[in-house]
């Protein structure tokens, strides 16, 4: 009896204990949030307290793989920043969470961030569906989210600065490259993706620019995999009967570590960059560093930027990155390499500080009107944010794996290409536009 | 006076240029290298016009951007040879033939880059040379461009081409490029025949080549050819549906072939976790990652080959990597059941979990350790395919997965069957009490079984780089698979794990072409489940007391 | 109150305290940020499904691993209810969700009908993953597949039924599943006044299903489950008819699943496939495990703690948390057999082993 006793006052026990330290923790997080509102309140008058901007990149699960050299690059940006003096005077400070490319968690860590953390700035995500996961809470808030990567359009929030490509910037230049006569002049394309949004969208403005090119319906086969598809061969048999008679190519939107397993396959059934190349829209040199390559060469990309793209601005963005990641020993050191996706998450710090100083505030709704039309000198060339939208007009360029993992830029547009999140062939209707019209509207 | 003189020089000249041009084309091609940009030009459009086999090389230059111009010869560059402080080329000589230039000791001259003067032409320049590819691309000595050059030729068919693609096609000695030169040699004479009777020839030559676009080529031929006699239509339909039937036959030689090379897989996979299981009842949920160890340990040999090459990799890193794999691979999971494992025998669920802990912290540390994403360059032996038929090609490293699958199983058998250690290992599976009482050490048994199946699993991970990268979560792609595989062979039993392997292999590239991928794995579960409506423990159930629980 | 005094349960009444009034109450004073509040509803609702996995694993001793399936399949519900209540409103102005129109879709799917309705929705959100647990329960309890066979089995299906989620063919959109949410049954998801009532929703669910539970796990049903647990062929050879207990408790597993599904979905304002991976259902085993399985307050406690220090650590410890996760798990299922809950017993059962060694 009393051994029956003791042992439910001691589960009592150990539950108050237990509920305290809850209690106590989910205190300590509201304090925290205290903390900084006043900070913002009084920072004007202390100088040296600390901007805090979020970091919002998956730092383990399956994403890693990508995000991983975003945060690394921001956080350079941001060291880059407070040695040249800071932002108004005031020093900036990350706050790194980690998603763990769990999409729930994205919309629960972009809350903390927001909400409890009160960040000026959040830098992240990747794919679309953790875009899409954070969104409403950005609106939400009022945040301001700057956003990486090349996307698939359809989309044109007031409260994400879209710093990577629109699908004109990326997919209808390189289609128009391969059906010139320079590019080879193919007529057959086989839309190979991995099954989500991004690839979805961007084959379906593929092939309605295909279609309004006069390319036949018979000559475009869409395909898609699941995620982390590792088994190739059925489809590379298909794409090989599809090109016989020569004059066909893959664009490619498979993603991430699925692309090994393609290209190898690709190569091992006898299929060669000269018969039938593949155009990728989500290869580049962060996923090639460290791959065997060699079975990759010929084979083509089209990007906004390349590590190899030659202009004294890349050359030191190049020559600091590996710098910083050999002092951090971050994996990989000096061994690592830039791409698209690092240079536009770079280029969105300096866009975000730039605006901060034009506006004199951080207050996002400061911020925002200061960005439109903005410029800047990016690793990858002079970028300008569009006067009525959030997202940056810059170059076209089309490379050419090479051997070594690197690329070699073989065209470029003429000029910066204007972005448009709505596509005019897939949405013939429809614009985005922040300052007239509070964001999408119907023409 | 002296005007009228050389207007008469320039008539002169200007009536035997052709001559000239037609004579040699020597001149021309040191006109490449006049300063003048009109000259330069001019030379140019003239050696495009003459379409001299002779200088397609500077032409292919061109096109490539590769042309320069080094102690007044026209060369272009090879092989990059880079050292520490310097970047150097091999140059070769384009012109009057194909000469890497050498130096006083007859070795290749190794020339930096700013020592040669690029000889630049203009985009549209360029884009002039366009059609005259084919023409250049089939003198490349490249394998790839002479292919492409044969298919530019079939989709450009012209009768006036034919004398250079018969002396091309009499050029080659691959098998696989006799087969384009033949059919496109076909294909320009078919779309030139008048008669029905030559017709008919030509698509029979078509048919017997069984070249890789004659379905296309005829078929657009059917199409865009209006007079044809019934016969000749006739005969370009069956020499189709011939040439259907035998893609078809090729298709399903290519499926079993898929199936049998991830059969194969899941076995190799599933062998060491059969084992395992048979013996100590333990899933092992960090199975995959035992595998992944073994890939990272590959990885590391490279490194490591690299390192004390200075930077060169030979072949032999990989055979070697094989048994180091297994030796890493069977250490952690030594070092995991002495640690953890060992105290949750009895209790197969907390032993899963127990793994699953394990495999988390696996994946995590590899990821510190590795970053993300890494790969291994595949042995040269084992990169591209057989080429067993026109159409055909076995990819050599999956034919390589399926031969060390079959060894490994030889392997396995003859250790569980013909060694000490496997009797006891088996008399343990079989009755772990009447074991230890006959005097067998159970606990060295166990130890050595884990050791043997993560050690599996570590060839399985090696194996595995042949055709993926190197993840840190690599582990989990096969996983759910290969458990399947366990459980409806039969836990713990060996030949139900290999029959079940290649029989899940089979029908998931069986049902993959009809239905989607993943429609075929959906379709595979529900066919195992409807199966073990009958057969509820697997193909080859334990018998006798041992089966009960 | 009074019973609870009388059994000196006071875990329950820090539960009932902490939660159902200090949280709130603080939340309303503005100490406790709408943020925290939301983050608790969202555990209670992971507790809601770690409940049912406990009945199935901890009392019948069947371990299912496809657990966090029949969770989605509740959130799904009530997703497609919300999209559809909103529909109109998307960036499209169409009667259809957004990502039907990307994916080019004109017309809404048959099976999305029912979801207009607020009662039928939640009704179906309820009936589906119950019937699918139930139909394939039937198959697998009448092979008489258990342990780890049908661990792996269950394991395959939520593998192969993720794999069809992610398919946008499937039209409940693909890898990105359902999100934008507006409003649910007339109330505006934004505002904090709603946040709070899916809060207080999600506590008293979460004991009201916890009770029910209880009785259930200590009506006769629920010793036959334990028995079954204890020794299958044991009960069966008194005549039991297995199948039929063993099937119920997947159904209602399934069905107590979803229900924390229905009340997740709303406080995330996203639905993924990637809640429903492998991983997602192992993890809630995790959870269970380490609490401390049958049990249910184990179920409920450890399911809180470990998904607040997966918060914690997502912060705090970004890079090494699956470390700090990883190890507390294998130390878990190592030392502490009966769980976290169970510690405070160990502890006393190794003190009184040592003094009764001494004496």
């Amino acid at each position: 009896m009393t051994i029956k006793l003791l042992q439910k006052k001691s589960q009592g026990l150990l539950a108050i204990l237990l509920s305290a330290t809850l209690l106590l923790a989910s205190c300590g997080k509201k304090e925290k949030t205290a903390t900084p509102s006043s900070a913002t309140e009084t920072s004007s008058t202390t100088k040296a307290e600390p901007i805090k901007i979020g970091v919002l990149h998956s730092l383990s699960g399956t994403m890693a793989i990508s995000e991983v050299s975003l945060k690394d690059v921001v956080e350079m940006a941001v060291e880059e920043i407070n040695a040249a003096g800071g932002v108004l005077g005031k020093p900036l400070k990350t706050e790194v969470v980690d998603p763990a490319s769990d999409w729930d968690l994205f919309a629960e860590k972009s809350k903390e961030l927001l909400i409890e953390k009160k960040v000026s700035a959040v830098f992240g995500c990747w794919t679309s569906v953790s875009r899409k996961s954070v969104l409403p809470v950005f609106e939400e808030n009022n945040g301001l989210l700057f956003y990486p990567v090349q996307y698939e359009g359809e989309e044109c929030s007031k409260s994400v600065i879209y710093t990577g490509a629109t699908p004109n910037q990326q997919l209808i230049p390189a289609a128009e490259y391969m059906m010139s006569e320079e590019g080879g002049g193919y007529k057959k394309f086989y839309l190979l993706g991995t099954d989500y949004v991004f690839p979805r969208t961007a084959n379906k403005i593929l092939k309605a620019f295909l279609l309004a090119k006069g390319v036949p319906e018979k000559n475009i086969i869409e395909e898609y995999t699941p995620f982390h598809h590792q088994d190739y061969q059925t489809i590379v048999s298909k794409i090989k009967k599809f090109s016989a008679g020569g004059k066909a190519c893959v664009l490619s939107t498979v993603n991430g570590d699925s692309n090994v397993p393609f290209y190898k396959e690709f190569a091992n059934q006898g299929l060669t960059a000269t018969s039938c190349p593949i155009m990728a829209f989500s290869v580049a040199e962060d996923e090639l560093r460290a791959m065997d390559t060699e079975f990759l060469a010929g084979h083509l990309a089209a990007w906004n930027y390349y590590q190899s793209a030659a202009s004294p601005a890349n050359d030191t963005f190049v020559k600091n990155f590996k710098a910083f990641c050999a002092k951090n020993n971050l994996p990989g050191g000096s061994a690592r390499v830039t791409d698209d996706p690092i240079c536009w998450a770079y280029t969105g710090v300096y866009l975000w500080k730039q605006a901060v100083e034009k506006a004199g505030s951080v207050a996002v709704d400061q911020v925002r009107p200061a960005l439109y039309g903005m410029s800047f000198n990016s690793p990858g060339g002079l970028v300008k944010m569009d006067p009525r939208n959030h997202h940056l007009a810059k170059p076209v360029k089309i490379g050419e794996i090479k051997v070594d993992g690197q690329f070699d830029v073989i065209w470029e547009t003429e000029g910066l290409v204007d972005p448009e999140p709505w596509s005019k062939y897939t949405s013939p209707n429809k614009s985005c536009d922040h300052v007239n019209h509070g964001g999408t509207y119907t023409k | 006076m002296v005007k009228r003189k050389t207007a008469l020089y320039i008539r002169l000249l200007l009536a035997l240029l052709p001559l000239i041009i037609c004579a040699t084309n020597d001149g021309d091609i040191r006109l490449l290298m006049s300063p003048d940009k009109a000259t330069k030009s001019d030379a140019f459009s003239r050696l495009l016009a003459a379409k001299q086999v002779a200088t397609f090389p500077v032409l292919n230059a061109i096109n490539s951007k590769k042309l320069f111009a080094y102690n007044g010869q026209l060369v272009s560059i090879g092989e990059k040879n880079s050292t520490a402080n310097q970047v150097t080329y091999d140059v070769f000589l384009l012109f009057p033939e194909i000469k890497t230039l050498t130096d006083k000791n007859n070795a290749p001259l190794k020339v930096p880059l700013s020592a040669l003067q690029p000889i630049k032409f203009s985009r549209k320049e360029r884009l002039s040379l366009i059609p005259l590819l084919p023409y250049i691309n089939l003198t490349s000595t490249d394998k790839d461009l002479r292919k492409l050059a044969y298919t530019q030729f079939q989709n450009t068919p012209k009768l006036e081409d034919i004398s250079i693609l018969e002396a091309a096609s009499a050029k080659e000695t691959d098998t696989e490029l006799m087969r384009f030169a033949a059919e496109t040699i076909a294909i320009v004479k078919l779309l030139n025949a008048t008669t029905p009777e030559a017709q008919i020839a030509q698509i029979r030559r078509l048919e017997a080549n069984k070249g890789d676009n004659t379905v296309f080529l005829l078929n657009s031929y059917l199409e865009n050819t209006t007079p044809l006699t019934p016969n000749v239509q006739k005969r370009a339909r069956e020499a189709i549906t011939n040439l259907n039937d035998r893609a078809t036959r090729i298709d399903w030689i290519q499926n079993l072939f898929s199936g049998l090379s991830l059969g194969s897989i899941l076995i190799l996979i599933a062998l060491g976790l059969s084992i395992i299981y048979g013996l100590a009842g333990v899933i092992n949920m960090a199975h995959g990652e035992f595998m992944m160890i073994g890939a990272y340990t590959t990885f590391c040999v490279q490194e490591l080959f690299k390192i004390s090459n200075g930077g060169a990799l030979s072949d032999a890193f990989f055979w070697l990597s094989i048994p180091i794999a297994f030796l890493v691979s069977g250490t952690f999971g030594l070092v995991i059941e002495r640690l953890i494992i060992r105290k949750l025998y009895g209790s197969p669920l907390q032993s899963l979990l127990a793994t699953w802990g394990v495999s988390l912290v696996f994946i995590q540390l590899a990821r510190t350790i590795f970053g993300d994403l890494t790969s291994v360059k595949a042995p040269a032996l084992l990169s591209g395919g057989w080429h067993v038929a026109p159409q055909l090609v076995l990819p050599y490293n999956r034919i390589f997965i399926i031969i060390i699958t079959t060894v490994m199983i030889i392997l396995t058998f003859l250790f569980l069957y013909k060694s000490r250690l496997g009797l006891r290992i088996r008399a343990v599976t079989q009755n772990r009490n009447m074991s230890a009482c006959l005097g067998i050490s159970t606990k060295k048994i166990d130890a050595m079984t884990f050791f043997i199946g993560s050690g599996i699993a570590g060839i399985a991970g090696c194996c595995m780089t042949l055709i993926g990268n190197i993840v840190p979560d690599m582990g989990q792609t096969y996983i759910v698979d290969s458990f399947l595989v366990v459980v409806t062979g039969g836990v713990g039993n060996l030949f139900g794990t290999i029959v079940a392997g290649l029989g899940i292999g089979q029908f998931t590239k069986i049902l993959e072409p009809i239905f989607h991928a993943v429609y075929g794995k959906v379709i595979i579960l529900g066919i195992i489940i409807f199966f073990l409506q009958f057969k509820p423990r697997g193909l080859f159930p334990p018998k006798g007391r041992i089966a009960d629980d | 109150m009074k019973a609870l005094l009388k059994n000196r349960s006071y875990d329950y009444i820090i539960f009932i305290a902490l939660f159902l009034l200090i949280l709130p109450l603080g939340h309303l004073l503005g100490v406790i940020s709408v943020n925290t509040i939301s983050l608790w509803g969202r555990y209670f609702c992971f507790a809601i499904a770690a409940i049912g996995l406990d009945m199935l694993w901890g009392y019948t001793g069947i371990l299912c691993m496809c657990q966090a399936l029949f969770f989605c399949m509740g959130g799904y519900g009530i997703a497609m209810h919300m999209l559809l209540s909103a529909s109109g409103e998307g960036t499209y102005g169409k009667a259809i969700p957004d990502f039907m129109v990307w994916n080019q879709v004109t017309e809404l799917p048959f099976f999305w009908e029912p979801f207009h309705y607020f009662p039928l929705a939640l009704i179906c959100a309820l009936i589906v993953p119950g019937l699918f647990a139930g139909v394939f329960g039937y198959f697998i309890f009448r092979s008489r597949l258990k342990g780890v066979y049908f661990a792996i089995i269950t394991q395959a299906l939520a593998l192969a039924m993720w794999l069809i989620f992610l398919r946008n063919e499937t039209m409940l959109g693909g890898t990105n599943g359902l999100t934008d949410f507006k409003q649910l049954a007339g109330l505006d998801l934004t505002a904090a006044s709603t946040k709070l009532l899916l809060y207080i929703t999600s506590c008293l669910v979460l004991i009201g299903v916890y009770i029910g539970s209880k009785k259930l796990v200590n009506s006769k049903f629920g010793k036959v489950l334990v028995a079954i647990r204890d020794s299958e062929s044991r009960i069966r050879y008194t005549s039991y008819e297995i199948k039929n207990y063993q099937v119920t408790i997947f159904v209602i597993a399934a069905v107590i699943a979803a229900i924390g599904g229905i009340l997740y979905v709303p406080q995330t304002g996203i639905i993924t496939p990637g809640r429903m991976d492998v991983k997602a259902s192992i993890e809630m085993i995790i959870w269970v495990a380490l609490g401390g399985r049958g049990k249910l307050k184990g179920a409920v406690f450890g399911t809180l703690l470990v998904n607040f220090l997966y918060s914690i650590f997502t912060s705090t410890l970004p890079g090494s948390w699956l470390y700090v996760i990883g190890i507390l798990f294998i130390v878990t299922v190592l030392y502490l057999d009966q769980g976290v809950i169970g510690l405070p017993q160990q502890i006393k059962t190794y003190f009184a082993k040592r003094k009764s060694a001494k004496l």
